[in-house]
């Protein structure tokens, strides 16, 4: 009995350090996000007014947070279909096909992963300028005049510029992942799919697909995640929210409310939004992908 | 069971100890501030806090030495950098206030603003009364006119001066002057002859107007809401008066905002941000637009751009509504504050009141930097005397801001009057759903006011 308490007494020694830090640290600043949500503060002055739940009433009738939210969702949405499907192509490509120079295009693609959100936002914007940009010259060339964009001053496009962007930043991330889960399904599965006379196609979709499953619902988590925190990078440093809010997403309106407006509680009432939001979204998204793990 | 519940009581423990380190932490620095209160005669440490614009930081740290030669129980230190904000905010919420600050209002963390809605700024009325360190002159005589009695100054509008004026800047429409020379363009007086020159340039590929990013309407649009209405029309628009916009002055200044949208180069509204908005700078340096709102620093900060054979900056007032109409030159300042918290109040005073001294001045004026004083303008070289004696050439003074209110969520004046630029400017918002956005956010600030 005495050796189990002194057992005890030793693990708890053990695993308090990293208790108090992930409370200090983790619990506490969240639980201070979620109190001052109730107060009227500006974030310095000791007249903080305890409001109730006023700050989220606000929020329903506040058409920048709907906007922000709604340029959030479509991000998060845009950028998780598309990355996804590039980075699959690319990593069965990579891991399938002989390609020469396979470890080259690995790398390739993984670049923008390294670089900073700052350099990405100096690159489009280089990318996305109205006259010596790439994408308008490339339309110059081939004489597709019409094509030609204010890509990052027309209103009803920017934010699918922003998500370009993204899209180009993470598929290098996500495709490694893949690849290296790829690389682990037995070769045999394919060659008997083979003799079988499934196509490229078929084997894809019945072998590769259910077997890295388990990985790419993690990567779905990940696409949440991210998008949110990057594009308020991104946004910060490319279009500074703009045209007139078009790109603002909803970590950017936070950031706007509970500084630049000197409206902190009501910044931490977007916060609280956001963390709901995002725990709630991966939730499901988790719960309606959830198949049985397949063991090989 | 036994260990779980050790488990608890130990974690809940350290939990404690852990939360009330960190308020006795809270404690402690609150003793130090007020135990170090009032203490003169011994050796006082300013601490000021400014901003690194384009001046620099050495006239700082010059006019630092100066201050100190002659007040030798003081010593100044300085938190100098460019995004000051973020390095002086969490000391701040910490509770260690600088003494001193050079930091405007309209940018966009809003600081200052923040304190002012706190009433967290000190009310620097008895500076104005004050002698300038080292010489006979009280430094309101010494301040140029009409730069303290502003709503950028007195933030309240009761009278009360709580931000000095510091380091000005005539505002207007920067243009190639050798380019209207070339083509014998006059430089419009109205807008009427404003649209035209904008046909006329349009025929030679040029557009009317380009601006940097929406938020430089801040001068233009006042200026122009003076020409439209005079100051008291600007003073009721700015204190968010019910159905102002509402008003035929205001809504002609609205129009032609919504009319300037057709002659502006159409790259524009893509490189309104901050990351490209020098792209809209340099499209009047090549001669791709003829005028943008800007101030005085510009020339500065375009100086290594690349520009078009014999450029020359010339500046103009914004046009007036009628021939003969007045016409008015925004004039932008910084401003110089002492947070409430502050603990060397009369020492950071005294700081305040040497700025306007003629020593500190030219200091300043050695970086470019200009002081609101009396008798500035003679020490001006070529280039700047162009630009600062504008007022001098007929054009009008316009100065203030929107007054402060109590913080509203959601609700962001600025964002709704020059925010929405970007959507007037590309035609997606027309001036009547414009005017009636900034009659909303007006509702919601008129009863938050101060």
């Amino acid at each position: 009995m005495s050796n189990k308490k002194a057992r005890n007494i030793f693990i708890t020694v053990c695993i308090s350090p990293a208790i108090i830090l992930f409370i200090l640290f983790m619990v506490v600043p969240t639980v201070e996000v979620f109190r001052m949500s109730m107060y009227s503060w500006g974030g310095f002055s000791n007249t903080k007014e305890f409001v109730g739940f006023d700050n989220f009433k606000v929020l329903w009738n506040d058409a920048g947070f709907i906007q922000s939210f709604q340029n959030s969702v479509l991000l998060i949405v845009l950028v998780a279909m598309i990355t996804i499907v590039f980075a699959l192509f690319f990593a069965a490509l990579l891991t399938k096909e002989n390609l020469k120079g396979n470890n080259f295009f690995r790398i390739i693609f993984y670049i923008p992963n390294i670089l900073s959100i700052v350099v990405i936002a100096g690159i489009f914007s280089a990318v996305y300028d109205p006259e010596s940009g790439l994408l308008n010259s490339v339309f110059d060339i081939f004489s597709l005049e019409s094509m030609k964009q204010m890509w990052l001053g027309n209103q009803s496009i920017v934010i699918y510029s922003v998500a370009g962007a993204l899209v180009w930043q993470a598929i290098g991330y996500y495709m490694v992942m893949y690849m290296s889960s790829m690389a682990s399904i037995p070769a045999s599965y394919y060659e008997a799919a083979s003799l079988e006379g499934a196509g490229k196609l078929k084997q894809f979709t019945s072998i590769t697909l259910p077997l890295i499953w388990n990985n790419i619902r993690t990567t779905l988590t990940f696409y949440i995640i991210s998008t949110i925190n990057l594009s308020f990078l991104l946004v910060k440093a490319m279009t500074g929210g703009g045209p007139d809010g078009s790109t603002e997403v909803f970590l950017s309106y936070m950031y706007a409310q509970a500084y630049g407006n000197s409206t902190y509680g009501y910044g931490m009432a977007i916060g609280v939004v956001v963390f709901l939001f995002s725990f709630a979204l991966a939730a499901i998204v988790s719960h309606i992908t959830k198949r049985d793990v397949l063991e090989y | 069971m036994k260990m779980k519940h050790l488990l608890f009581a130990l974690s809940a423990l350290f939990l404690v100890i852990a939360l009330s380190a960190c308020s006795g932490g809270d404690d402690s620095s609150d003793n130090k501030a007020n135990g170090e209160n009032g203490d003169k005669d011994e050796e006082t440490t300013l601490h000021v806090a400014a901003l690194e614009s384009a001046y620099g930081a050495d006239m700082w740290k010059k006019v630092a030495e100066a201050y100190e030669a002659t007040n030798e129980n003081v010593k100044i230190e300085f938190t100098i950098e460019k995004n000051l904000e973020e390095v002086v905010r969490p000391e701040m919420q910490a509770g260690s206030y600088p003494d001193v600050f050079l930091l405007a209002t309209d940018r966009e963390e809003a600081l200052t603003e923040t304190l002012i809605k706190e009433k967290a700024v000190e009310n620097l009325s008895d500076v104005l009364e004050m002698k300038v360190p080292g010489e006979e002159a009280v430094v309101k005589d010494k301040i140029l006119d009409g730069f303290t009695d502003t709503l950028a100054t007195n933030p309240y509008g009761d009278g009360e001066t709580y931000l000095a004026p510091m380091f000005y800047s005539p505002t207007g429409l920067f243009y190639n002057e050798s380019l209207f020379e070339e083509k014998g363009w006059e430089v419009p007086q109205t807008w009427d002859e404003m649209w035209e020159l904008g046909d006329k340039a349009k025929e030679e590929g040029i557009s009317l107007f380009t601006y940097p990013i929406a938020g430089y309407f801040d001068t233009l649009l006042g200026s122009m809401l003076y020409a439209s209405g005079g100051p008291d029309f600007y003073n009721s628009a700015m204190t968010y008066e019910d159905n102002i916009w509402e008003t035929k002055e205001a809504e002609r200044v609205l129009k032609t905002v919504e009319k300037l949208g057709e002659y502006t180069h159409p790259n524009t509204v893509a490189n309104a941000n901050p990351n490209d908005f020098t792209k809209n700078q340099q499209l009047v340096l090549e001669n791709k637009a003829l005028f943008m709102p800007n101030g005085s620093w510009v020339v500065d900060e375009m100086k290594e751009a690349p520009r078009a054979d014999g450029f020359e900056w010339g500046m103009a007032p914004v046009p007036a509504f009628e021939e003969g109409g007045d016409r008015y030159a925004f004039t932008f300042f910084e401003q110089i504050w002492i947070p409430s918290a502050a603990e060397n109040k009369d020492a950071a005073k005294d700081f305040i009141a040497y700025m306007y001294s003629d020593e500190a001045a030219d200091i300043f004026l050695e970086a470019g930097a200009v002081q609101p004083i009396e008798g500035i303008v003679e020490k001006l070289n070529d280039q700047k005397k162009i630009f600062y004696s504008v007022y001098e050439n007929g054009a009008l003074p316009a100065m203030g801001t929107f007054a402060s209110t109590e913080p509203v969520p959601g609700a962001s004046i600025s964002d709704e009057v020059y925010g929405t630029i970007d959507s007037v400017i590309s035609g997606k918002t027309t001036y009547e759903q414009w005017k009636k956005d900034i009659e909303e956010v007006s509702d919601k600030l008129r009863p938050a006011m101060k």
